[in-house]
């Protein structure tokens, strides 16, 4: 893994769940993130994103009040956003190609399968950083080029959702390897 | 037609890359990984409180469901089962991940809802209980084999039934 230091990065965490804002921000923590703010749903991180220049915004999909779709759709499109190109990693359970389009259509840059490790914390976010985004703009959508998207593969993820214990095993062993 | 929807190109500007050294005193490296790490390991405590707290609300939303099976009550149990699900893994408790999945994709696939939903969502509900109640960390071993199988096998009859 590159040595990077994400320290000055000012990461915005969205998540209605309080148990899942604490991990995330432990792990942020610890791997030397210094500057995070946190907003409970879509309508409150537009208003966090007015007075918070962020690099990177990790949005839960599912939330109570204004989920992560409609909050990635505001970020891209609305005409008052704070910054249309902020890098968004969507953090979902869900995984099916239809919702994975969704997220895709609506402008998301990467993916986190939960649950989540710091390490796939980690990796997603220096993903982001690493990555040249070009943006499109045309009628219909705003946001990185999906052409040129290469989104890792949500492999670990996605057998999850389907795991059975014969899976389960699979997907250790693919973790094992991948780490 | 073909101008309206042509994508206009824009190369952001990128502020974001000119903050991230590479290398140096700060970077992230597979010590501060594992300092992180440690940090979930240290959460463990707490994600056991919060689990008992998801397993009340999940009970009670069983209880509601029972009570009036309504498409409501039944997205309640989605949610908190999707919660667990989402949780359980991050602090080495793979099996609940694994359960909370099978009850989500239960309650998916469930198109009409019968007596046997609600035994199919209380299996789910104890088998939840006895992971945590029994500290099956990981994949559980054999118990948290046949608990699965178990499990996978009568949500599979009761949903072709």
């Amino acid at each position: 893994m590159p040595e990077i230091d994400i320290k000055k990065q000012k990461i915005l965490i969205v998540e209605d769940n309080p148990h899942f804002r604490t991990l995330i921000q432990s792990i942020l923590q610890a791997l030397g993130v210094e500057n995070i703010e946190e907003a409970r749903d879509g309508a409150e991180a537009m208003e966090v994103l007015r007075g918070y220049d962020a690099d990177l915004a990790i949005l839960d999909w599912k939330m109570d009040g204004v989920d992560g779709i409609e909050c990635v759709r505001r970020i891209r499109n609305d005409t008052e956003s704070p910054n249309r190109f902020l890098p968004i990693i969507m953090l979902t359970g869900y995984t099916e190609e239809s919702l994975m389009n969704e997220a895709r259509n609506a402008g998301v840059n990467d993916f986190l399968g939960k649950p989540i490790s710091a390490k796939s914390l980690l990796t997603r976010i220096i993903s982001v950083l690493d990555q040249e985004f070009s943006y499109v703009e045309t009628e219909t959508y705003f946001g990185p080029d999906r052409r040129r998207q290469q989104f890792p593969h949500q492999g670990n993820d996605r057998r999850k959702e389907q795991m059975n214990f014969v899976k389960l095993k699979v997907y250790e062993r693919m973790e094992s390897r991948v780490g | 037609m073909a101008d309206e929807e042509k994508p206009k190109i824009i190369t952001p500007p990128n502020t974001l890359k000119s903050k991230v050294k590479t290398g140096g005193p700060g970077a992230v490296d597979e010590a501060a990984l594992e300092r992180a790490e440690a940090v979930i390991e240290g959460l463990t405590g707490s994600y056991l409180e919060w689990v008992q707290d998801d397993l009340k609300k999940l009970q009670a939303a069983f209880d509601q469901f029972v009570a009036d099976n309504n498409a409501e009550n039944l997205d309640k149990i989605f949610q908190i089962s999707h919660d667990i699900k989402g949780q359980g893994g991050s602090f080495g408790y793979k099996l609940m991940t694994a359960v909370g999945n099978e009850l989500c994709r239960f309650i998916e696939k469930t198109e009409t809802v019968t007596p046997q939903t609600a035994e199919a969502i209380r299996l789910h509900v104890e088998t939840l209980k006895i992971i945590i109640g029994r500290d099956l960390k990981g994949d559980g071993g054999k118990e948290g084999e046949a608990l699965l199988v178990g499990l996978q096998q009568v949500s599979d009859k009761l949903l072709e039934g």
